[in-house]
């Protein structure tokens, strides 16, 4: 609401939307540090959920601030390594496919309502989590000989599927519906 | 919100609510459970508080006493029950408590026979699967149940049920947010106070460490301010029935969590074909309440009628 009021220039308010959506994909990343399934490269990450919502959403500042929050949450939980620059991309790219895919492949307005729409968004959903494991472990297995590729892979395909599908779904569903959120699309 | 979403964000609140496990894995056994539902529900209250401060005061406004006097109700009958399955799991197993639980199914759609609501004959239909499904997956343990944990369990059941016929009812006819937030400033309330009882030291004891309070913060927000508002959210369009069939999922959940995820974040469960058989005949009766068996086509439109 200040924002309009002030009515700012267009790059201030990419810069401010990005920090705030970094800042709430810090609160709900960081604590989930605790559970690790391979200490300092992966864990399991409902932040995920937030995927498609920064992607839908908030266009470029929240695929933007999707990947800073990955890399700060890094440097916070000490995992910074040479592979978080793999992670940053991926990061970005992943919301990318959803801002990508509605914006100039399906273009038509974005919504949840059908059998057929949620399919449709577990297809992204899925395309999205595979470009973001193909990046990842072969950068991590090629910086860290010692990883387990295969589980790595399967770890990062699994979060960046199970969260966005159960719980990126009705979020997103509660945001367009209830809520009164509109998608940038 | 159309049926479809509304029975999709349920299953979201399930599968959230199964976690709960896992989350308070991390939490040490001397910390009574009054204590993390106190702590747990005030800084869910604090960020639905502070996220959604002027509808929140808007309803007020508009609802006054009403909506307070409704939620303290919810607030009773959730603590309620939450306590006497606190008591009653005690006289368990796990996984016997945890399919115990799961009995509201079957307690529901009595309770809301005794309050004068129609049932429709899928949602027996349902019932009887799930019911089944449950004493399946209770196999041979069933001979073992001790009469005091059942009738704890059973009681607790019978709360719950009231409960969700009581949410369902106040969810269209206040804002979901308000009724979340309220919901849990009284919860937490009443868990404090019975905290302060049972443990006059209250936060002295609680060996405060990252993990607990990461712990915490994951429920607060995540089963809580998000699960427990979509739910109400979901409540408006969903019947009482309907929304309790899909919680019985949870069941199912917890015994996937068991099963695939690593033993350093929960107890690896033991699949037997009862637990498997059980589990399907929970899912089935689920399904079944969520397709439209007459195949209308929810679109679009649908939201408008709704």
């Amino acid at each position: 609401m200040t924002l309009k009021k002030i009515n700012p220039p267009k790059p201030v308010k990419f810069c401010v939307l990005t920090a705030l959506l970094v800042a709430v994909y810090l609160i709900i990343a960081i604590p989930f540090k605790v559970m690790s399934v391979i200490p300092g490269f992966t864990d399991i990450r409902p932040v995920m959920l937030l995927k498609p919502v920064f992607g839908i959403f908030f266009g470029i500042p929240g695929c933007l601030a999707f990947a800073v929050g990955n890399l700060i949450g890094d440097i916070m939980s000490g995992s910074l390594r040479w592979s978080s620059a793999a992670g940053f991309i991926a990061n970005f790219l992943g919301p990318f496919v959803f801002y990508l895919f509605y914006m100039k492949i399906f273009k038509k307005p974005f919504y949840l309502r059908t059998i057929k729409d949620i399919i449709r968004q577990l297809a992204v959903i899925i395309i999205s989590a595979v470009i973001e494991a193909v990046i990842i472990s072969p950068a991590v297995k090629l910086l860290y000989p010692e990883i387990d590729m295969l589980l790595l892979f399967v770890t990062i395909l699994l979060n960046g599927t199970v969260f966005p599908f159960m719980l990126g779904i009705p979020l997103m569903i509660l945001m367009q519906e209830e809520l009164g959120f509109k998608p940038v699309l | 919100m159309n049926k479809l979403q509304a029975n999709i964000c349920l299953i979201c609140v399930t599968l959230c609510w199964s976690t709960e496990v896992i989350i308070f894995s991390c939490i040490p056994g001397n910390v009574l459970p009054f204590a993390t539902t106190f702590i747990c529900n005030a800084i869910a209250a604090i960020i639905l508080g502070s996220c959604f401060y002027k509808r929140i005061k808007n309803e007020l406004t508009r609802s006054g006493k009403k909506i307070i006097l409704r939620c303290l109700l919810l607030g009773v009958l959730n603590c309620g029950y939450n306590t006497l399955y606190l008591y009653g799991i005690k006289h368990f197993d796990v996984s016997t408590g945890a399919f115990t639980f799961s009995m509201t199914v079957v307690v529901l759609p009595v309770v809301l026979i005794t309050m004068k609501k129609t049932v429709g004959a899928k949602t027996w239909i349902s019932v009887a699967l799930v019911l089944t499904g449950i004493i399946t997956a209770l196999g041979g343990n069933i001979t073992k149940i001790s009469p005091v944990g059942l009738l704890l369990m059973l009681l607790g059941c019978i709360i719950r049920a009231v409960f969700i016929v009581k949410l369902n009812d106040f969810a269209g006819e206040f804002d979901s947010i308000s009724l979340s937030a309220f919901i849990s400033v009284f919860v937490a309330a009443i868990s404090f106070v019975i905290w302060l009882v049972l443990q006059p030291e209250t936060f002295a004891v609680i060996p405060w460490s990252g993990t607990i309070i990461a712990s915490l913060f994951i429920h607060a927000y995540f089963i809580i301010a998000f699960a427990q508002t979509l739910n109400i959210f979901a409540q408006k369009r969903a019947t009482a029935t309907g929304a309790t069939i899909i919680y019985s999922l949870e069941i199912v959940f917890s015994l996937i969590w068991g099963t695939v995820l690593p033993e350093n974040l929960i107890e690896r469960a033991v699949l037997t074909p009862f637990n498997i058989i059980g589990a399907l005949l929970i899912v089935s009766g689920s399904v079944i309440e969520i397709i439209d068996i007459n195949g209308k086509r929810r679109g679009i439109y649908d939201v408008k009628k709704n």
